[in-house]
């Protein structure tokens, strides 16, 4: 298996035929718009070579692409030598690899093929993809890199223990939880750039007669009618996408990591390696709350950059499913509601002020100006109230290894951030906080998003400089610790 | 308001740290003196275009009251604001007139280190230390106002405590 790894190879021949179907759609759109312009000759003869110059030309560069990419996998590195005209020659060395994924969309299964995505952890998504390449070789090629050449055994992933799985009832509640309206505009969008090139003629079907015999039917029970059917086409929605992406989810327990697959049409496969796990984030909607239900991710270092590196680990689950997960992982558990710490009640004053006082402003618009301008008031009533519920559910607590935050009024987050994965502190005092003698308390974590990082908002003043300094010693207590246990290399 | 209006006496001023080189201070003003005359030109060919003849001159007078104000009143509040502390194992740097921050780097989280000099810090010999971190919104943790051999002995201060493990 080593030995026909390390000669130069090229993608799986399977590649050219899929890229060729890829292609061939543009060109052909672009040979069509050529054909009405009037220059490709008349009628079906020009629509005819016209199609056909695309397709050879599609299969000309497709091929040509393939012939000049090639990859090599060397005893410490993976290099990638590819360009049509302009060649690049990419190294890759093993131990700067984070995460190898291996996906496989639709029409790879056909072949038996899968893509191949190698994430370094730099700024670029994708440092290296292998797209195409046969599953069995995609598979021994992410044991080469994880294992070294020696031990190039033990792929399946069949004996792992089970961590978490999913079947088809649990996976069809989590969709009806997953409602989703973004689909629905999707199909408005769609049928709008139908209706652009005459596709759907939308002034046959609403002429002003029937517009007007509509208006007519158009009581509240029509109007009730009609949004429980958006209500429906959003549950479809949601329950599709969540079908599409989490068909078959399972997570077990692989040498360095947790792998998950999942995916209908897609099928995808990552091991999320624990050693760079650095937060874990159990959350939950309002509803799926009310009914138990949470989700564990964990945010990772140089994971896919499209997932803002974060990788879910149990899209849904019980609480009682989830901590045998985290213990596997050598994340701590959360410790009960009662163990964690609030912010100050002047705390409030600072999350609802801002909407107070514009709420006031728009108050006196309303009185003096425009009587229109009170819905702005109540708006920002509205938002002072969200404010202060929220604050109710700011919180923090520290155990013998991690610092745990929790945060979200509709969606309830809570972080697990151990201390030893800790880069920076930074304590910040905007100036109402000043004045409140309150200040913000972030403890910066590798991948962490750059929106809902678990920042500790409107401590005491104090009590986040002290905890600062408390943090920073168990930072370096944590990291002593880690040191002692030799590395697994 | 609250009963108490005194502001947070932690916060007032970084007591304890170190305050960067005066000289710092002049590279401020500097720097905020060129952004004025580059905006008042421009605000002089809006007003020129935009407002009539009678106006034309209040737009650039503006800006350079402005401009005045920030590099007379506000750059030594602002340069008052920084300040850093070298701990044994870590660097605390204090910064910000508006939302005031104290971020602490631990040497062995730092990734690499930059000592960049601009063209009016090096008229004054003095530097910028830059420390990145492999986090998200402390990627990049700069001090500046450091005598330039100040800044490279603290550079090679930390670089001797940089571990290489990354997690």
């Amino acid at each position: 298996m080593t030995d026909s790894l390390s000669e130069r190879r090229r993608l799986h021949p399977a590649t050219l035929i899929v890229r060729w179907l890829r292609i061939v759609p543009q060109l052909l759109a672009g040979g069509i718009a050529i054909a009405v312009s009037g220059r490709g000759g008349d009628g079906l003869a020009g629509f005819l070579w016209i199609a056909g110059a695309a397709l050879a030309i599609g299969a000309g560069f497709v091929l040509l692409a393939w012939w000049r990419f090639s990859y090599r996998i060397g005893a410490n590195e993976i290099i990638i030598e590819q360009g049509i005209v302009q060649r690049q020659r990419r190294i890759i060395p093993f131990d700067r690899i984070q995460d190898i994924a291996i996906e496989q969309p639709l029409l790879a299964r056909l072949f038996g093929t899968a893509r191949v995505k190698i994430e370094t952890g730099a700024a670029a998504r994708d440092e290296g993809r292998l797209d195409m390449i046969a599953l069995s070789d995609a598979h021994a090629l992410r044991d080469h890199v994880r294992r070294g050449p020696s031990g190039a055994a033990a792929t399946a992933s069949a004996g792992e223990p089970l961590l978490f799985a999913m079947g088809v009832p649990r996976l069809l509640l989590s969709g009806l939880f997953g409602f989703s309206l973004i689909f629905l505009a999707a199909i408005a969008g769609a049928a709008q750039q139908l209706d652009q090139f005459g596709l759907i003629e939308w002034d046959v079907w609403f002429t002003e007669e029937r517009a007007e015999a509509a208006a007519g039917l158009a009581t509240a029970q029509a109007a009730l009618a009609a949004a429980a059917l958006v209500v429906l086409l959003g549950l479809v929605a949601g329950v599709a996408r969540t079908v599409a992406r989490d068909f078959g989810f399972r997570l077990t327990r692989a040498e360095g990591g947790l792998r998950r697959k999942r995916g209908l049409f897609t099928l995808s496969e990552v091991v999320i390696p624990l050693r760079r796990t650095q937060v874990a984030v159990i959350d939950s909607g309002p509803l799926a709350r009310l009914f138990g239900w949470c989700r564990l991710s964990f945010q990772t270092l140089g994971a896919d950059q499209k997932e803002g590196g974060v990788q879910v680990a149990a899209p849904f689950a019980r609480i009682d499913e989830i901590l045998p997960i985290l213990a596997e992982a050598g994340f701590p558990p959360p410790p009960p509601r009662a163990a964690f710490r609030g912010i100050p009640r002047r705390a409030l004053l600072r999350q609802a002020a801002p909407f107070l006082l514009l709420a006031a402003l728009a108050t006196i618009a309303a009185l003096l100006v425009d009587g229109r301008a009170g819905l702005g008031a109540a708006v920002m009533l509205a938002g002072a109230l969200y404010a202060a519920l929220r604050w109710r559910k700011h919180g923090h607590a520290l155990d013998g290894r991690a610092l745990f935050v929790s945060g979200g009024l509709l969606k309830r987050r809570l972080w697990i951030l151990p201390f030893e994965k800790a880069q920076t502190i930074i304590v910040s005092r905007s100036p109402l906080q000043r004045r409140l003698r309150l200040a913000s308390l972030l403890v910066d974590t590798a991948g962490a998003p750059a929106l809902r990082a678990p920042e500790m908002a409107d401590l005491d003043g104090g009590e986040a400089e002290a905890m600062a300094a408390r943090l920073l010693a168990l930072f370096y207590a944590a990291r002593a610790r880690v040191r002692l246990v030799p590395k697994p290399s | 308001m609250q009963p108490d209006d005194l502001e947070d006496e932690t916060s007032a001023s970084p007591g304890g740290m170190t305050p960067l080189h005066p000289d710092q201070l002049q590279v401020m003003r500097i720097r905020a003196a060129i952004a004025t005359l580059v905006l008042a030109a421009a605000a002089a060919v809006a007003g020129w275009t935009l407002l009539g003849d009678g106006l034309a001159a209040a737009a650039p007078v503006a800006v350079l009251l402005l401009g005045a104000f920030a590099a007379i009143v506000l750059a030594p509040r602002r340069y008052r604001a920084w300040g850093y502390a070298e701990g044994e194992d870590e660097l605390a740097i204090s910064r910000g007139l508006w939302v005031r921050r104290r971020t602490v780097v631990p040497f062995g989280r730092v990734q690499h280190i930059d000592v960049a000099q601009g063209p009016i810090e090096r008229r004054f010999g003095l530097a910028t230390l830059i420390l990145h971190t492999a986090g998200t919104r402390g990627a990049a943790v700069p001090l500046p106002g450091l005598k330039q051999d100040r800044a490279e002995k603290m550079r090679d201060r930390i670089r001797a405590k940089i571990r290489q493990d990354l997690v």
